[in-house]
């Protein structure tokens, strides 16, 4: 199954936080946002988030404890949220992550991979239908960073997910520092991945920042975003554009001077008009 | 939670959540260095979700509340940022700080919390915190008395 969903041009954008949010709305070219689902009042939406909408800024809800990769059937309750989300917004998609975060009912506090067999497969799979059905829009899955593989794996990353997007049609949320740091830990060509998705299926990408503890590179989304992310947002751009590259900032927020220059990088290394 | 669609797969899941969250062995097969340090990454967004919940319990720490808001979280799976701050002060009430203190008498005043169950808004309340009295009514919070201009939190 795969779909022939297109997301317009999105460009340079930067994902609305509450401690981030004078700096994002006061962005003069600004088109593109993101807003973790979870904090979002559909009743009652925040009220920079609902002016930023109405000055018709492209907000994409962006889910993360929804749990698609669980072997446990998704709640209805959080994909009624996440449907929600999307009409208040007047999103054109939203997105989660190829991930699980809870299992026999702990909450893990943060995304864990899943084993890249043919069983998980088919419940992502399972998971994403359902989804998907109940969404007013496309759906955009991430893959995420991981520090450890389970011991299982059937499938590279590449072919697992190019095989979870064509079950499913669902786009691809293609986070290059998850690349950069998945690639650095594994002592990995980062470009090696990339020449082996489905680039095409691409809805926009994430760039952020992390920092090196222990030997490992954490993507932390509370540093500044390293050189190798830019020249592989760069390299991205040089094989196909995706729509729109999103900067993720989760903590230690820089000066706004910073925050700026950021997003200035992230212009010139894709090509994008510069937002700020 | 209901019925597994895979129920290897789901207690694979378990074992592993058990193991990063809940002081569980680790299943054989994993880099436990590696699952080590995811856990630990955890462990410090955890500490900083709930210093944003709760500011002045984090801050009376310091430098070193993410190590010892870590030591005490390691075994306890998150039930979200403001009640693993609440159950961390309420562990440490003997030893909070003054303005801790008051943070947490005043979210006490605000919301009714049974530390089983999640804690709901109080109707209408009035409490002794430091300070002063908090009125509650209809869902807002008043302190009168010394100290009543300090910041109020949710």
């Amino acid at each position: 199954m795969v779909s022939d969903v297109t997301v317009p041009e999105l460009g340079v954008g930067v994902g609305w936080r509450p401690e981030i949010a004078g700096f994002v709305e006061a962005l003069p070219k600004l088109r593109f946002t993101e807003v973790i689902a979870e904090s979002v009042h559909p009743e009652r939406p925040a009220p920079d988030l609902a002016a930023l909408r109405d000055r018709g800024v492209t907000i994409v809800p962006h889910g993360v404890k929804l749990s698609l990769g669980g072997a446990e059937p998704v709640a209805a309750d959080r994909v009624a949220h996440l449907a929600a989300c999307a009409e208040v917004l007047k999103a054109p998609l939203v997105s989660e992550h190829v991930a699980f975060v809870r299992a026999g009912g702990i909450e893990a506090g943060h995304l864990l991979p899943v084993p890249r067999t043919r069983a998980a497969l088919d419940v992502l799979t399972a998971n994403i239908r359902r989804t998907r059905s109940e969404l007013p829009v496309p759906l955009a899955v991430e893959p995420i960073a991981m520090l450890f593989d389970w011991p299982d794996d059937e499938y590279t990353e590449a072919d697992f997910l190019t095989e979870l997007l064509d079950r499913t049609g669902a786009l691809l949320l293609l986070d290059v520092a998850n690349v950069y740091a998945n690639a650095r830990n594994r002592g990995e060509d980062p470009l090696a991945l990339l020449d082996r998705l489905p680039l095409d299926r691409v809805a926009y990408c994430h760039v952020a920042g992390g920092s090196e503890a222990g030997g490992r590179y954490h993507d932390t989304h509370a540093a500044a975003v390293p050189a190798g992310v830019l020249d592989l947002v760069a390299e991205m751009c040089a094989r196909q554009r995706p729509p729109g590259f999103l900067l993720e900032r989760d903590g230690h927020y820089p000066p706004v001077d910073e925050l700026r220059a950021e997003l200035d990088a992230i212009a010139a290394a894709s090509g994008f008009p510069a937002v700020t | 939670m209901s019925e597994p669609f895979d129920v290897e797969l789901a207690a694979a899941q378990e074992a592993l959540v058990r193991a990063m969250a809940a002081g569980g062995p680790l299943p054989e097969g994993f880099d436990a260095d590696a699952v080590r340090a995811t856990a630990r990454g955890i462990l410090a967004k955890r500490a900083g979700e709930v210093a944003r919940a709760w500011p002045l319990l984090a801050g009376s720490y310091g430098a070193s509340w993410t190590a010892t808001f870590a030591g005490w979280a390691t075994e306890r799976p998150t039930r979200g940022s403001f009640r693993d701050g609440w159950d961390f002060a309420r562990a440490r009430r003997a030893d909070l700080t003054a303005e801790a203190a008051r943070e947490l008498a005043l979210v006490e005043a605000r919301w009714s919390y049974d530390g089983a169950s999640p804690p709901w808004p109080r109707r209408a309340a009035v409490r002794r915190v430091p300070g002063g009295v908090a009125l509650v009514a209809r869902g807002r919070i008043r302190v009168i008395g010394r100290g009543a201009g300090a910041p109020t939190p949710r």
